[in-house]
């Protein structure tokens, strides 16, 4: 795939530790400050070029909650009605703290 | 006049008054806290039966006679120039309110001669009659018919006894929700209730006025050139009554507002750690999150009070060097211990409400944490004199910041103990210790590499001038810090003789409470004080003696440097003295609560010169509206007619 085209590509994939990829929207994972930095810094990175990110310490059940996360803030970020709750299980709590920790959000 | 001293003249008229005085009276008159710059006068409901019945009321003015206490208090809360202005031209009005009125103007001017003539236009009254005063005002602006409106409103003035019935309870609290309630404003030009989130702001195509156009509404539109009119307009346009159309409007906006607070979406991380809080029990290990991840789960449980000798461990990490705990109280003195054994590499230690600590753990520390360099213990009420000398005689040279509150056991013993063995020490804080005294500073005085003094809330009368002057001698050169908050009885002498000429480096001053130093003193201090850079801190609050001068004399000082500046309760500063504070470019915080001058224009002159600025404390400035020019970004908390952010508290 060329690359001046992956970046424009509309979705970007990330992949978790156990192998699961999730193809999300660019725009939800660039409220990541961590994929922001990635996806949009100056230098010719393989992440940039190719929209595909891998997380190594991230297990699937976390990243799935962390891109639901991040559609859940792109859709309710101007909202002017009461936003719903959003539900973290408190098994996964500190893990899904230690990722949102690391990817910035 | 210190605030003591006005309670004390305040006193005097509050025992004129009869009847039960509200909670609120009560405090406010306690504090000192006067009607000095009040809100422009809102339109007043329509009376349309009063007027005619100008003998009914004469008569019924009569049966009034015995409460003759309540009317001279409605005319000093008036100032009285508002109500003399309408009597003045009136031949109708009664020999009884005239003499009425004229007390009320001769009492006022003996009390305060400070008023600009602008204030004599928006002079309202405070409390007992506010709906019979509101009367007053307006009808002394129409001109034409200003004889029957004041013998129709200083007969209402004492008709209020018969209203009050059909109407709310008029204690206090009642009157300032009414004044809230009311919808003040509605001639207002600027509608503009919610300036940010995805609003719009358009110019009104007749009234020239900045308004803003909600989400999800169409303002309307002008029939003649098709442009957009503001509320107002369209209100005056379409012929309706202003009282009723305000009501509508009103219930939309606040539940606008509300969700537009929460409508912004928390964070991952705060929901994740909002969630740990609230099952802590249940935590083995947090695992590798980040510092400020634990320390903000950490106040969190504190503040649930779920931070025991259990959950404690969770924070003890070997590796950390630096742990703040922020409610220690159900912490064994065990638990405690803990906290040397797990983590030797402290270098930093804050336990607050560390009420359980006692000398056995203390000597722990002192023998087991052997790069400790600061601590600070909050209300640790068990510990001796023998325990912290044994701790400054270990520590020694190691010792750099040392914070100490409300402790009533930390004796001038355990401080020469301090002084002598830990002479490097560069932060002190010393604050609500019950035993300190003019001896304390002596020692102090020897803390040669002294940075950051702060000495906050000392018994009453036990600090002196003289004392405090030769403290700060000592040691001022060095200072980047000092704070004297609650210090009561501190004179002018501290600034002027000390402060001065000593703290060539300050950056940082807090003088809050001190209600002794003058608007001399403080002129004084910072008029061509050249050999001090400018300050970044500056707190005066409640020094409520201070005037213009001193204002002026700081922002002409500091104008360039000072980043966070409060003036809460400095309310003989009028909006001349307020407009400096356009030198200060930089400044992120203000506090400028019951700084009653404070209004639309001073904001928007702030908001213009300072860019940087991110948070304003209006608590009870009257005349600043909700439709205050604020920029993207800039929290403004208190304004009157706001909702209550919660979030602030």
């Amino acid at each position: 795939m060329a690359a001046p085209a992956a970046t424009e590509n509309e979705y970007v994939t990330l992949e978790s530790a156990d192998g699961f990829q999730f193809v999300i929207h660019r725009e939800a994972a660039m409220l990541s400050g961590t994929i922001r930095n990635m996806l949009s810094s100056p230098g010719q990175f393989q992440e940039a070029a190719e929209g595909a990110i891998q997380f190594r310490d991230i297990k699937a059940v976390i990243l799935e909650k962390v891109c639901k996360y991040w559609y859940y803030r792109a859709r309710h970020a101007n909202s002017v009605t009461e936003i719903p709750h959003f539900e973290i299980e408190p098994e996964y709590a500190l893990e899904t703290l230690m990722a949102a920790d690391f990817l910035d959000t | 006049m210190s605030r003591r001293n006005r309670g004390a003249a305040g006193t005097t008229f509050v025992n004129n008054v009869r009847g039960p005085t509200s909670a609120l009276t009560s405090f406010l008159n306690e504090r000192g806290i006067r009607r000095a710059n009040p809100a422009p006068a809102p339109v007043p409901a329509p009376a349309p039966s009063r007027s005619p019945s100008q003998d009914g009321d004469q008569a019924e003015e009569e049966e009034e006679e015995p409460a003759v206490s309540q009317p001279t208090r409605t005319a000093r809360l008036t100032r009285g120039r508002s109500s003399a202005a309408a009597t003045a031209g009136s031949s109708a009005a009664t020999s009884r309110s005239e003499s009425i009125d004229v007390t009320g103007v001769n009492e006022n001017e003996d009390e305060d001669d400070s008023d600009s003539d602008d204030d004599k236009v928006n002079l309202v009254p405070i409390s007992v009659s506010v709906r019979t005063t509101r009367v007053t005002r307006t009808r002394a602006a129409s001109t034409a018919k200003a004889s029957k409106a004041a013998a129709s409103s200083s007969a209402s003035a004492s008709k209020k006894r018969p209203r009050k019935k059909g109407e709310s309870d008029d204690s206090n609290d009642e009157d300032f929700h009414d004044i809230t309630g009311f919808v003040p404003r509605t001639k207002f030009s600027h509608k503009g209730r919610m300036p940010q989130g995805s609003n719009k702001i358009e110019f009104c195509s007749r009234c020239r006025a900045r308004f803003t156009i909600k989400a999800g509404t169409t303002p309307a539109v002008d029939d003649d050139d098709g442009g957009l009119l503001c509320p107002t307009c369209t209100g005056s346009s379409s012929a309706g009554a202003v009282a009723p159309a305000a009501k509508p409007i009103k219930r939309p906006r606040r539940k606008a507002q509300k969700a537009e607070i929460e409508s912004q979406v928390p964070s991952l991380q705060d929901l994740c750690i909002q969630k740990i809080a609230n099952c802590i029990e249940d935590v083995e290990a947090f695992g590798d999150i980040s510092d400020i991840s634990m320390d903000k789960i950490c106040k969190i449980i504190s503040r649930n009070r779920s931070l025991n000798t259990e959950t404690l461990q969770l924070f003890l990490d070997p590796r950390h060097s630096d742990l703040s705990l922020h409610d220690c109280t159900e912490i064994t003195a065990e638990g405690l211990k803990s906290i040397a054994q797990f983590c030797p590499l402290l270098r930093s230690l804050k336990l607050k409400l560390c009420g359980r600590i006692n000398d056995d753990v203390l000597n722990y520390y002192a023998d087991h944490l052997s790069r400790l360099s600061s601590l600070s213990l909050i209300g640790p009420i068990l510990l001796t004199d023998k325990a912290y000398a044994k701790l400054f005689e270990t520590v020694g040279d190691r010792l750099e910041r040392f914070e100490l509150k409300s402790s009533s056991r930390f004796s001038i013993d355990s401080l020469k103990a301090l002084c002598t063995h830990c002479p490097k020490v560069t932060h002190l804080r010393l604050g609500d210790c019950n035993l300190m005294d003019d001896d304390w500073l002596t020692p102090i005085a020897g803390l040669a590499n002294l940075r950051s003094l702060r000495i906050r809330n000392p018994e009453p009368d036990r600090l002196t001038t003289a004392s405090m002057v030769s403290l700060i001698q000592a040691v001022g050169s060095g200072l980047e810090e000092l704070e004297l908050k609650g210090c009561t009885t501190l004179e002018d002498a501290v600034l002027v003789e000390a402060i001065r000429p000593s703290c060539v480096r300050l950056e940082r001053l807090n003088m809050m409470d001190c209600e002794y130093f003058t608007t001399e003193g403080v002129e004084t201090l910072f008029k061509d004080w050249t050999t001090n850079r400018g300050l970044s801190y500056v707190n005066l609050e409640n020094c409520v003696m201070l005037k213009d001068e001193a204002l002026m004399a700081l922002t002409a000082h500091s104008g360039g440097t000072l980043e966070d500046l409060n003036i809460k309760g400095m309310d003989e500063v009028t909006k001349e003295a307020l407009l400096t504070l356009s030198r200060c470019e930089n400044l992120l915080r203000l506090n400028a609560s019951w700084c009653r001058a404070m209004d639309d224009e001073v904001m928007e002159v702030l908001v213009k010169a300072a860019p940087r600025l991110e948070k304003v404390t209006v608590w009870g400035d009257h005349r600043l509206t909700e439709c205050c020019p604020i920029r993207k970004g800039m929290k403004v908390v208190g304004r009157e007619g706001d909702y209550i952010d919660l979030r602030f508290i």
